[in-house]
């Protein structure tokens, strides 16, 4: 500490190590927030339609389209050091024998961003959405509200097939809704299967089974 | 005449202080480090505003390098006090050793 040099060397080593004590509290402090997600979804609509994975490719594939209706509440995911929250619903049906019979087909439907107040500036929207989204939060520095999912009838993003390229007739085929809390310092975390300590497994968040109908037909005039 | 200039911008950049000097500046950049981490997690906390407890924590690490880094007049307040230049004890006194050779003068 004898001249200036050595003065900046130390305060910034000890600066260092304090931020990562700190950044390690403060991840630890989420466990002292309760999570209680809830979540309730149900197809709407199905189709399955054939089509190629891309223009010029000649396999021809059937393809899901799976509209449904989502409630949920996951507005106790919001917490200071949540910076956003990645909701995905998945549609999941068992496999068929013939090898290994206890897996899962597992396909992403539809996902969604949802930015806390703390990082709205990072989103992927323009300047005049980004200033309707401040203004919505009302100057508040965490927005649980925006947790508070109510879709209806929603197109899916995504078309999904089987690897065999068919899925139509398929049973026991269910959505499920799915988050991923990104937060600002700590590790990611996925929605649970078991409570741990004042974190709740998501109650619901499952729909009922339903079947995937046969191929749709183009000559509907004929009574499909 | 330069050169005497010069030497008064290396003595400012280097910033040399006392050891009681150091000693204070170890102390104080401990505790005020110690204390903007404290504040900036219980205020962010209490808040829950994660964005203003970057800005104190930043902050007040800023401050600290102001107060720390400097030559300031408080960290100079014990300086080494130099024995005088040519001792007042003759020469024939003292026991000069060289080379493990008591080197002994008249």
């Amino acid at each position: 500490m004898y001249n200036s040099l050595t003065r900046i060397q130390n305060v910034f080593g000890f600066f260092t190590t304090v931020a990562f004590v700190v950044g390690a509290i403060i991840a630890a402090s989420d466990f002292t927030a309760p999570r209680t997600p809830s979540a309730s979804i149900k197809p709407t609509n199905l189709q399955v339609v054939k089509g190629r994975p891309h223009y010029y490719s000649s396999k021809k594939e059937e393809y899901a389209l799976i509209r449904f209706s989502l409630d949920a509440d996951l507005s106790s995911l919001f917490t200071w050091n949540t910076k956003q929250l990645f909701v995905y619903v998945t549609a999941e049906w068992p496999a068929l024998d013939g090898g290994a019979a206890n897996q899962t087909n597992k396909a992403v439907i539809w996902d969604t961003i949802i930015t806390s107040p703390s990082s709205d500036h990072l989103a992927n929207i323009g300047p005049a959405t980004l200033k309707k989204l401040r203004k919505s939060a009302a100057g508040k520095s965490i927005d649980p509200n925006r947790g508070k999912l109510s879709l209806k009838n929603q197109r899916p993003k995504y078309q999904i097939t089987h690897p065999t390229g068919k899925v139509a007739n398929t049973d026991d085929v269910t959505l499920r809704l799915h988050y991923n809390v990104q937060p600002w310092v700590g590790a990611l975390t996925w929605n649970q299967d078991v409570d741990l300590g004042l974190w709740k497994k998501m109650s619901q968040g499952v729909s009922k089974v339903f079947k995937l109908p046969a191929v749709k037909r183009k000559d509907e005039a004929k009574g499909k | 005449m330069a050169d005497q200039l010069l030497e008064q911008v290396r003595d400012v950049v280097d910033g040399q202080i006392d050891f009681e000097g150091q000693k204070l500046a170890d102390i104080l950049a401990t505790a005020l480090l110690s204390i903007v981490g404290a504040v900036s997690f219980l205020v962010g906390f209490l808040l829950q505003d994660i964005a203003l407890a970057l800005k104190i924590g930043l902050g007040g690490t800023a401050l600290t390098f102001l107060v720390i880094v400097p030559p300031w007049p408080f960290f100079k307040q014990h300086p080494v006090k130099w024995l005088p230049v040519g001792t007042s004890i003759p020469s024939s006194h003292q026991n000069i050793v060289i080379d493990e050779k008591i080197l002994v003068t008249q």
